[in-house]
Parts: structure tokens; C-alpha cells; sequence
């Protein structure tokens, strides 16, 4: 499996970076890396082929989803070399590691079997747990990686507890024969893989950062280095629904009515916490790690799609808040570094600062809120019209309503960009590379949301 | 050039691509011939297909231009629908719409953000013809939203400062309890028919029995979102509050078009509608209680701008009477009507706000007519328009309302006529205190005080026109004319076989058009005593003790009879209206859902203690309910 | 193989490790001492080590054996960084006492 090599020969040839005092092209060796898995990645497309004695498979879903995570690692390898550049002596370690947690990624949106999805959570996890504590003097930082490495590993235990009880059922780890296993026993309860799956549910929940699941989320982001929060946000969040999908979808959709309804009412916990406490939140990050919550609340309902809509929408989705959280995320970043905040009112007077960067937030919130003609707003569509077409009217009517509510806190950065006088006048400057890179994500935005069937069915 | 239409929407995208892009690069005089001359073609377009469609005898075309989203066995197709209802619309949108934007030529010259204010009004454009053509219901939302969106836009294009998000706050809550509404529409439309485009909707409904209850949800849900975009009890007050954006904006978005959408969605859905008896009942009520309470509340308004907006209020409320009652070819002549006279009392309010330099309130005006000849005149007509004076515009499209309130229920009918009253009194008010008495501003407005140039005149003049024969569209059979548009709408409504008959007795007509002038004329009278004064106080105590004093000074006692029997009521209603209902009750439940939103926030942050012992506590409980109730609910079943 | 499992059926070995991982659990929720509550994770997932080497008896499968080296190898790593993010902290505030830690919150 191509992709799989070249991501782990760049994350390795990135460790000797500092040995071998390469460690200034460490950044282009990235890119290029992961450049070289994206088009191995592409060239799956259509050829479902399986892998390691049928221990993963690249079917459409893995190349969708895989190539999603490796372009979004990309962007914010570009502009983690800008702010943490020149004053990290850590960073050809520092994207390793990066690149090395898509590896993670990978593995988790095209296993077929229980342990590779154990070993892609745990590879992308680990390398979170350290990513959460690069700053390692900030006691912001460092709280961070506590609180998600303790929790984290805490979660992985119900996860393998999970997975054995489902050993325990089924006799095997391997995808199909668990699911050929539940089809024929459906009818009848069996304790044992229930219990597995309501505990590999609590993992993965954990994960996906799901109430009440999700303590960990706010803390963790804010006290994490923006530019790695982003990462967080996106990769980890896309590569978990992945994985989530695949599972529910593959193995346990003939007894969907066992766990529907812990979907449904986790579903609807997770949207109304995120999108009412990010209502008072003054520290952007936070306000966006209960804004990642919400969005985790609105995918789940994918979930409890009867067909493949369910697998379009959940990608749709993906790709939409990708795009749009990792610009925000930047420009926060960006925001940041330049005033010295992480508040909403570094954003005032944006507008006299950078006119792009400005729009760009404008349009990355116009699309988290899902207004029309932004990808977010073709991404919940096709979210709650799977979940009407399998009956789940009530539930769709509670989604509306916080994405409603939401809308409320996605306008505060871009009033303050817009009708706020800034404190200072300093002009923001960005290097071309990143301008166009910022303008790309925005442009795919509305492209997206004029054109949505330009991201194939799978 | 029915082929071209794929154009009309496209070119003011056009227009609004290159005058946001070029803003601040472009100059002024590029960026209004861009602006206005975007327009202008697709108004030209649009006569184009107006012309054709005469020929083609009012055939509905349905252009569909590529399938654009699938989802499932459900896909949506970027279609656009041309039939006499969408080309009525297009007609009012581009037409009163390029008037304003050359009317902004001269009203925002200085402003700095000129070319932003093209940008953003061609970007208007753009959204409310997608609304129009859309042939889907996806399409009409995507265009409601983008309406939406520019209406938000243009009110804070002035307000960089704190005031703005007061507004917009309440423009923004209420329109999305609107647009919540509109969307479970949407969704239910799906589950019910499979398919959101029009026709296909409209084809399978014939096979749903009158008052069936999905029919009768879905209309419910469609209203609430027509609640919200046009401003009806209990979703009005964002409307009054919208005035703060500049006046054309007022006028194109705020009186003429935007807050028709909900009139034309409905409209667009008269099929389902006259299935559901009972949300049309509800329409009619709602509409008739908002026309009526806007009425009172415009009486002791004193911003002139504001007067209007609660008029705009009262008028939409009559047009979703029509609706409801299912004379919906009588609703979009009275919106075709309104947007004239409407547009035209908002430009001329912003002719007189501009002679005035920013001057809004009506108490400091007065004796206008003879600075300002032009808006005089115009404003005189668009007056007998709203009011209903024979033969202007308003005269027709209100008769045919009322008689079809007549004719279904004496309840509706009553209400409306009072109203109509009401129109007079106020529209009256406004009428003098402008124009009438000697001028009651400062000395620096008197020295600055000009008429408008002509960019701005220009377009005053043609709305005049328009106003004044408008009405010639639909004259009742009663005085012997034809009536024009209802029978151009016979291809649009004529399929509804539910729509009820308002046949009244040509005996009623006349007595109803006698009466109403009558009631018109002494009203005048009456008004023009109370308003027409050389000098008028300037705070409300003042103009209540100076007005006693004369009048029993003069031994008038007629007008102390007035004053106790008529005015004090009505102010007292008034007040009463704006005070208790809007102020308390509406903004005081807007408010509230916002605290106990905001309250529960604070609780849930609380609950976010930063202690890892607690997170991991919060887990184990949710761990141990999910195995709990799973498991338990495996054993009784 | 399967003598063991006559003697000691497998219903044992699942309540011993129910019993094992909610010790851990209880470990997790009453240490305030971020090694100790990291200790009491191992715990459990030494439980699950346990009951998957008993499954995989039963079921006459190599694979939960295996399964179980994987996880070995992978708690490894976790204590690595974990203990790393723990050395961390204790430089910075002298303590890792985790009630110490909730300066973000809200």
C-alpha cells in the first residue's frame, strides 16, 4: 500500500533532519511526501483493492476520506513552517510526527480489520498527545497534553474492551466475518456484542468528541498552539468519523435499532452544549473546539442513515467544515501571532489590516453556519435529508434549530472585522504562498456550495 | 429571448463581482453605470420575455439548465421558471429596481462607500431574481437566504458602532425563526412528495384531500417563514428597526421587493394552499390582525421613515389577507401596486431627508412643498395611492381586497376597513406635517434646504406615473373596465380549482367606493385642521398644550369632540400598540429566549471545570447510562 | 488448550476482568496523582489483555493472542510519551497533582 510507505518514508527522512542538517527543506520534504501519497491515494480511485492479508482495503470511501486528511495536513504544514519556523529547533521532529499521525489517519478510514482500526486511533492519538504538548514551557500547552493523554488513553480502554467482547461474540477481528456474524444473529440479543458495541461506541464517541464525551475538546484546543488545534479540529475529527462510519456502517447497521438511539440522544446533547456554551465563549479557540462539538453532533446523524446517502453526506460534511474550520483556525493563527490574542476582538478592524483575510474569515463562518451557496450549507443539507429519508424528523428539527443558534456566534469575528475599529493599524502581511493557499480553501468553499456534485458519490 | 434568461439574474452577479472586487479602485461614475446598467439589461431581457410570453399566450417554460446536487433518488436541478406569476415579479424587481439604483446615483454621491453599495445592491439583485425564477423550492430558499443576507448587509452599511447590532440582532433572531420554518417546509416537502421542484409538487398535491394534515404542516411551516421575511404579527417588529440602513435600501428591499417574498411564495404555492382551508383562515387572520395593529402604531410615529415602514407592515398584512382568502391574483396586483407607491413615498421621504440634510423627524419639517416642488407633487400622489383615492393605483387593488373580505367574512372585511381608515389618518398626518405649515428645523436646514438632482427626481416622476395608472391593470367590472392582470394570471391561477369566487353585488362596489371617498375627503379635512398650523410644538406634551389652549381659545368645540372621541383613543391605542404589545410582549420574548439561552450557557460553561477527576467522572456516568438503558431496553423488549 | 478451559470456564476469566478493568476505572477516578491514575489505566488494559487471551483459547484463534502483543507494544509508546508529557509538567510546576491542572476551564 503505496500511500502508507511514502507517508512513513517522509516521516522518517524527516527525523534525520536535524542529524544530517537538512532540517530547512524538512517543510518541502513534507509537502512533497505528502504530494507523492495524495496521487498514489488518487490512483486507487475505483480499483477497491485490498491490502496486508486483507487487513485494510482502499475502496472509494478510504480514497475520499484519505485524501482529505493528507491535503488538510498539507495546508497547515505550509503554515506551521511560517510561525513556528525559524524559532523551532524541534521542527523536522515536530512534522514527523505530523506526518506520521496521517499514517494514523489513513489506516483508520480503510481498515478491515478491529486492529488495525486499534492501531490507526492509537498512532494518530499518540501523536496527538505529544502535538498537544509541543510548547513545553506554556502551562497552557502542558495542561493540555494531560488532560488529553490521561483522558485519551482512559477512553482507548473501553475502546479494547470494546473490541474483545465483540473477539468474545464474533471469534475474529476481521470486518466481514464479524458483520456475516450479526446479520445471521440479529434477531436474537447477544449480550456480549452488545456490551462490545456500546463500548467501542463510548471510544469512538470519545474520539469524535461527542457529549458527554467531549470535556476534553475545549480544554485541550485552547491550550494546544493554534496552528496544532487545527489540526485537531480537522484531521483528527474527519479521520475519527471515518473510522466511525466504516465500523457502524459495515458491521452493525442490522441491529442500527441496538444503538439508534444512544446515537440519537448523544446526537442532540452534542449539538445543544456546543452550540449554547460557545455563546459566551470570549476566547475564539475555545469558542471553536464547542463549535467542533456541534459539528461532531450534526455528523453523528449521518450515522443513522439506512444506505450509502449516509457515506456521502458524512464526507460532503467533512470536506465542507474541513475547509472551512482550518482557515478559520489560520487565521486565528495568524490573528494571533500578529496582536498577541486568541479573543474575538483581535479580530477588530481586520478589514483595515488585510482586506483578504477578511473576506476569508467571512467566507470560512458563512459556511460553518451553513448559510446557502457555501459548502457548509449543502453539507448539512445532505446530513439532514439522509436523517429524513430514514425517518428522523424531530431529530432533523433539533439540528435546524442550533444551526440556527449557531449562526449567532459564527457572525461575532466577522462583525468585529468588519464593524470594530482595530486597536492598532499595523497592516498584516502574508507571504503569496499563503495568501493563495487561503483564497484556495475559500474559493473550493463557494465552489462548493454552487456546484456540490463536483465531490464524487462513493 | 426567453433563452436569455439565464441572464437576468446573472448579469447584476456580474455587476456585483466587478464592483467588489473593483471597490475603491473603480470610480464613482464606473461603478453606477456598472451598477444601474446591469440592471438595466436584464430589465430589458425580462420585457423581452414579458413580450414573448404575451405571444406564446402564457405557457409556463421550464428551462433546466444541469442537475445540480443528487442526493439519492432525490437530485435537484438548477432550473429556472418562467411563467406569468415569475415574469410579473421580474418585471417589479428590475423595473422598480433599476429606478432606485439610479435614484442612489444621487442619494449616496458622497458617500465613501459608494461602489460597496452598488456591489451589495446589485448582489441583492442578483438573490431576489434566483427567489423569483427558481423553479424549486431549494432554489426559492437559496435566493430567500441571499435576500437575506444583503438586507443585513445594507441595514449596517452605515453603523459601524454598536447601534447596528441592536437592529440587526433583532432582524437576525426573528428572521431565522422565520427561515426555521421555512426550512422543516422544505424537509416535509421532500418526505412528502420526494421532489422540491414546482411542478412536480404541484401535479402530485391534486391527489391530497382538502385539509389533509401533511398538506396543512407544510403550508403552516412555508406561512411562519413568510412570517419572518415579511413582517407579520408576531415577527414585525425587525422591520421598523430596518430603517436605519439608507434610504433606497428602505425602499427597494424594505418596501418595494424583499418583503414580498413571502406574498410571492405563497402565491407560488396556491395550490397547496387552497388544499388547506384552515392555514389559509390563519394567513387571513394573522394578516388581517397585522394590518390592523401596524396601522394604529403608525399614527404617533414621528420618524419619517418609520411612519412608513409600519405602513409597509399594514399593506403587507392586507396583501396575505388576499392570500388567504384565496384571491391571489388580487395580492399580487395590490404587491404590484404597493411596490410603486410604496418605492415612490420612500425615495420622496428620502428626497425630503436629503434636502434636510439627515433630518428624520417629522415634527421638525413642515412647509416643504415650496423648497421642494418635485417630491411635493410626487409625494401628493403616491399619498392618494396608498390611501385609495380614485382613480391612483391603490384605489383598485384595495377595492378588490376588501370586496373579497366582503364577500368571505364581515369580520375580515370590518378589520380591513378600519384599517383602511386608519391608512388615511396617518398617511394624511405624514402628508402635512412634511409638506404643510411653516418650517419648524433649524436656520442652517432652511439655508442648505434644495431640491434633489435630477438623478434623483427622474425616477420620483416615473414611480408617479406609475402609481397613478397602475391601477389601470385591474379595474372591476363594476365601473365597466376589464380587468387586465387577473385575467394575465388566469394561466398561473386559473388550474386552481379551489379557489373561492368573490362575487359581490355591483350595488356593494359602489356603495363601498362612495363611502371610501367620502371617509377620504373628511379625513382630509380633519387632518388638515390639526396639522396644517403654522406652528406646531415640538415635543408631544407641548403640541397636545398649544393645540388645547387655541382650540378652546377658539371656542372650537367640534375638534374638543374630536379630540376626546377620536384622537385620544386612537393615540391611546396607539401607544398602547407600540408600548405594550411590540415593546413588551414581542422584543420582551425576543429578548427573553436570548437570556434563558444566554443563562443556560453560563450554567453549561460551569459545568466545564477544568478538572480532569470530573471529565473522567462525567464519562463513566454516560458510559454507565449508555450499558444501562441499552441493555435494560434489550430485556423488556 | 481447551483442558484449561474446562477447568476454568470462561465466564471466570470475563468477571475477572470485569472485576480488574473496573478496578482500574475506580483507580482513574479516585487518584489525583497523574502517574497513579495512569497506572490504574494500564490496569485495564491489562484486564483486556487477559480476557482477550481467554477468548482467544476458547475460540481455538491465534489472533486475540496476537492482538494482545499489539497492545503491549502500543501501551509501550503510550507510556513513553505519557510519561515524557508527566516529566514535562513536573518541571514546570513541581507537582502532578492533576487537581493542579484546571487553569482551563468555562
Amino acid at each position: 500500500m503505496n500511500v502508507v510507505i511514502a507517508l512513513t518514508i517522509t516521516g522518517i527522512l524527516n527525523l534525520f533532519g536535524s542529524i544530517f542538517s537538512y532540517r530547512k527543506i524538512t517543510p518541502l520534504l513534507s509537502i512533497i511526501g505528502l504530494t507523492t501519497a495524495i496521487v498514489f491515494n488518487s490512483m486507487y480511485w475505483n480499483t477497491n483493492q485490498s491490502f496486508f492479508n486483507h487487513m485494510m482495503v482502499v475502496d472509494n470511501y478510504a480514497v475520499a476520506f484519505g485524501t482529505v486528511c493528507m491535503v488538510l495536513a498539507a495546508c497547515l504544514i505550509i503554515f506551521y513552517n511560517r510561525f513556528m519556523g525559524d524559532n523551532d529547533h524541534h521542527l523536522p521532529e515536530v512534522l514527523s510526527v505530523i506526518v506520521l499521525s496521517v499514517d494514523g489517519a489513513i489506516v483508520m478510514v480503510s481498515y478491515t480489520n478491529l486492529l488495525m482500526l486499534f492501531l490507526g486511533v492509537e498512532i494518530l492519538s499518540i501523536s496527538f498527545y505529544i502535538l498537544a504538548g509541543l510548547k513545553k514551557k506554556d502551562l497552557g500547552s502542558n495542561e493540555a497534553a494531560i488532560k488529553y493523554f490521561l483522558m485519551g488513553a482512559f477512553s482507548t480502554g473501553f475502546l479494547l474492551l470494546g473490541i474483545t467482547l465483540i473477539y468474545g461474540a464474533t471469534a475474529s477481528f476481521d470486518l466481514s466475518v464479524i458483520s456475516e456474524y450479526v446479520k445471521l444473529n440479529s434477531t436474537s440479543t447477544n449480550y456480549l456484542l452488545l456490551s462490545g458495541v456500546l463500548l467501542i461506541l463510548v471510544g469512538l464517541l470519545f474520539k469524535v468528541a461527542a457529549a458527554p464525551f467531549h470535556f476534553w475538546t475545549p480544554d485541550v484546543y485552547q491550550g494546544a498552539p493554534t496552528i496544532i488545534t487545527a489540526f485537531f479540529a480537522t484531521v483528527g475529527k474527519i479521520a475519527s468519523f471515518g473510522a466511525f462510519y466504516r465500523l457502524f456502517q459495515m458491521c452493525f447497521s442490522p441491529i442500527v435499532n441496538e444503538w439508534s438511539g444512544v446515537i440519537m440522544v448523544v446526537a442532540i446533547i452534542t449539538m445543544f452544549i456546543g452550540n449554547i456554551t460557545a455563546l459566551q465563549q470570549k476566547n475564539l479557540k475555545r469558542m471553536f473546539a464547542y463549535s467542533s462539538i456541534a459539528h461532531a453532533g450534526y455528523m453523528l446523524l449521518a450515522l443513522l442513515s439506512h444506505d450509502y446517502l449516509g457515506g456521502n453526506a458524512i464526507l460532503f460534511y467533512s470536506i465542507a467544515y474541513g475547509i472551512s474550520s482550518m482557515s478559520a483556525f489560520i487565521i486565528i493563527h495568524i490573528i494571533q501571532t500578529q496582536t498577541g490574542t486568541d479573543e474575538a476582538m483581535g479580530f477588530a478592524g481586520l478589514v483595515h489590516k488585510n482586506k483578504t483575510l477578511a473576506m476569508i474569515t467571512a467566507i470560512s463562518m458563512l459556511s460553518l453556519s451553513g448559510i446557502p451557496l457555501t459548502a457548509g450549507f449543502f453539507g448539512k443539507f445532505y446530513l439532514f435529508s439522509s436523517a429524513i429519508e430514514s425517518g428522523y424528523v424531530l431529530l432533523v428539527c433539533l439540528a435546524v434549530i442550533n444551526s440556527f443558534i449557531g449562526i449567532y456566534y459564527y457572525f461575532k469575528p466577522v462583525i468585529e472585522s468588519y464593524f470594530k475599529d482595530s486597536i492598532t493599524d499595523d497592516v498584516i502581511k502574508l507571504k503569496s504562498v499563503e495568501t493563495i493557499l487561503l483564497i484556495f480553501l475559500s474559493i473550493a468553499t463557494i465552489l462548493l456550495g454552487i456546484f456540490p456534485g463536483l465531490v464524487p458519490a462513493i | 429571448m426567453t433563452d436569455l434568461v439565464w441572464l437576468v439574474p446573472l448579469l447584476p452577479l456580474i455587476g456585483f463581482i466587478i464592483n467588489g472586487l473593483g471597490f475603491g479602485k473603480i470610480s464613482k461614475n464606473t461603478a453606477a453605470i456598472i451598477g444601474c446598467g446591469s440592471v438595466f439589461l436584464s430589465l430589458i431581457i425580462v420585457a423581452g420575455i414579458f413580450y414573448e410570453d404575451l405571444g406564446r399566450g402564457g405557457e409556463a417554460v421550464q428551462k433546466t439548465y444541469f442537475t445540480w446536487i443528487t442526493a439519492g433518488n432525490l437530485s435537484i436541478d438548477f432550473s429556472l421558471l418562467i411563467d406569468r406569476l415569475s415574469i410579473v415579479m421580474m418585471l417589479i424587481v428590475t423595473g422598480v429596481g433599476l429606478l432606485i439604483h439610479i435614484y442612489s446615483v444621487g442619494y449616496m454621491h458622497n458617500d465613501v462607500g459608494f461602489g460597496k453599495f452598488f456591489a451589495y445592491m446589485n448582489l441583492f439583485m442578483f438573490s431576489m431574481l434566483v427567489l423569483v425564477l427558481g423553479a424549486n423550492y431549494v432554489m426559492l430558499f437559496i435566493g430567500w437566504e441571499g435576500v437575506g443576507l444583503c438586507s443585513y448587509l445594507l441595514i449596517g452599511f452605515w453603523y459601524k458602532n454598536r447601534e447596528y447590532t441592536a437592529a440587526a440582532n433583532k432582524a437576525f433572531i426573528m428572521n431565522r425563526i422565520g427561515d426555521l420554518g421555512f426550512l422543516l417546509g422544505l424537509f416535509l416537502i421532500f418526505k412528502t412528495f420526494g421532489t422540491s421542484d414546482f411542478q412536480r409538487v404541484f401535479s402530485s398535491v391534486q391527489s391530497f384531500s382538502s385539509g389533509d394534515i401533511t398538506i396543512t404542516l407544510i403550508t403552516l411551516f412555508l406561512f411562519i417563514g413568510a412570517m419572518g421575511k415579511s413582517a407579520q404579527i408576531p415577527l414585525f417588529t425587525w422591520l421598523p428597526d430596518a430603517m436605519a440602513g439608507p434610504t433606497p435600501v428602505s425602499a427597494l428591499i424594505h418596501a418595494a421587493t424583499m418583503v414580498t417574498a413571502g406574498i410571492y411564495m405563497i402565491a407560488r404555492s396556491n395550490i397547496m394552499y387552497a388544499l388547506a382551508p384552515s392555514t389559509s383562515e390563519f394567513v387571513a387572520v394573522v394578516g388581517a390582525l397585522t394590518a390592523l395593529m401596524a396601522g394604529f402604531i403608525a399614527l404617533t410615529q414621528t420618524d419619517i421613515k418609520k411612519v412608513l415602514a409600519y405602513s409597509t407592515v399594514s399593506q403587507l398584512g392586507y396583501m396575505f389577507v388576499a392570500l388567504g382568502l384565496t384571491a391571489y391574483s388580487s395580492a399580487m396586483f395590490h404587491v404590484m401596486t404597493h411596490a410603486f407607491f410604496k418605492a415612490l413615498l420612500f425615495l420622496g421621504a428620502g428626497s425630503v431627508i436629503h434636502a434636510l440634510s439627515g433630518e428624520q423627524n417629522m415634527r421638525k419639517m413642515g412647509g416643504l412643498r415650496k423648497h421642494l416642488p418635485i417630491t411635493f407633487i410626487t409625494m401628493a400622489i403616491a399619498t392618494l395611492a396608498i390611501v385609495g383615492f380614485p382613480p391612483f393605483a391603490g384605489f383598485f387593488s384595495k377595492d378588490e381586497i376588501l370586496t373579497a373580505a366582503y364577500s368571505h367574512s364581515m369580520f375580515l372585511f370590518v378589520i380591513l376597513s378600519l384599517t383602511s381608515v386608519l391608512t388615511v389618518l396617518y398617511m394624511f398626518r405624514f402628508f402635512f406635517l412634511t409638506f404643510f405649515g411653516e418650517f419648524r428645523g433649524t436656520k442652517y436646514q432652511i439655508d442648505h434646504i434644495h431640491e434633489s438632482p435630477k438623478s434623483m427626481t427622474l425616477p420620483l416622476l416615473i414611480l408617479m406615473v406609475l402609481s397613478a395608472v397602475g391601477g389601470g391593470l385591474g379595474i372591476p367590472e363594476a365601473l365597466g373596465g376589464k380587468h387586465f392582470l387577473s385575467e394575465y394570471f388566469n394561466h398561473v391561477f386559473g388550474g386552481n380549482t379551489r379557489i373561492q369566487s368573490h362575487e359581490v353585488s355591483h350595488f356593494f362596489e359602489y356603495g363601498l367606493m362612495i363611502i371610501s371617498m367620502v371617509l377620504i375627503i373628511l379625513i382630509y379635512q380633519f387632518t388638515k385642521q390639526r396639522y396644517d398650523k403654522k406652528v406646531i410644538g415640538k415635543s408631544v406634551e407641548e403640541l397636545k398644550m398649544s393645540l388645547w389652549y387655541k382650540l378652546s381659545l377658539n371656542k372650537f368645540y367640534v375638534d374638543e369632540l374630536y379630540d376626546k372621541i377620536i384622537v385620544k383613543p386612537l393615540n391611546g391605542m396607539s401607544n398602547f400598540f407600540f408600548n405594550s404589545i411590540e415593546k413588551k410582549v414581542i422584543d420582551g420574548a425576543v429578548n427573553g429566549s436570548g437570556q434563558t439561552v444566554y443563562f443556560l450557557s453560563s450554567m453549561l460553561k460551569s459545568l466545564q471545570s477544568g478538572n480532569i477527576g470530573f471529565y473522567v467522572l462525567m464519562m463513566v456516568i454516560g458510559i454507565v447510562a449508555i450499558l444501562f438503558f441499552s441493555l435494560i431496553n434489550t430485556i423488556t423488549l | 488448550m481447551n483442558t484449561i478451559l474446562s477447568i476454568v470456564p470462561i465466564q471466570y476469566y470475563i468477571i475477572l476482568s470485569a472485576i480488574l478493568f473496573s478496578i482500574g476505572v475506580m483507580g482513574v477516578l479516585t487518584r489525583s496523582n497523574a502517574i497513579i491514575i495512569f497506572m490504574s489505566v494500564e490496569i485495564m488494559l491489562n484486564s483486556v489483555n487477559l480476557l482477550l487471551a481467554a477468548f482467544s483459547t476458547y475460540h481455538n484463534d491465534a489472533a486475540g493472542q496476537i492482538f494482545v502483543f499489539f497492545i503491549m507494544a502500543v501501551a509501550a509508546a503510550e507510556v513513553a510519551v505519557g510519561l515524557a508529557i508527566i516529566v514535562m509538567i513536573y518541571r514546570n510546576i513541581n507537582t502532578i497533582d492533576i487537581y493542579n491542572l484546571n487553569k482551563l476551564k468555562g
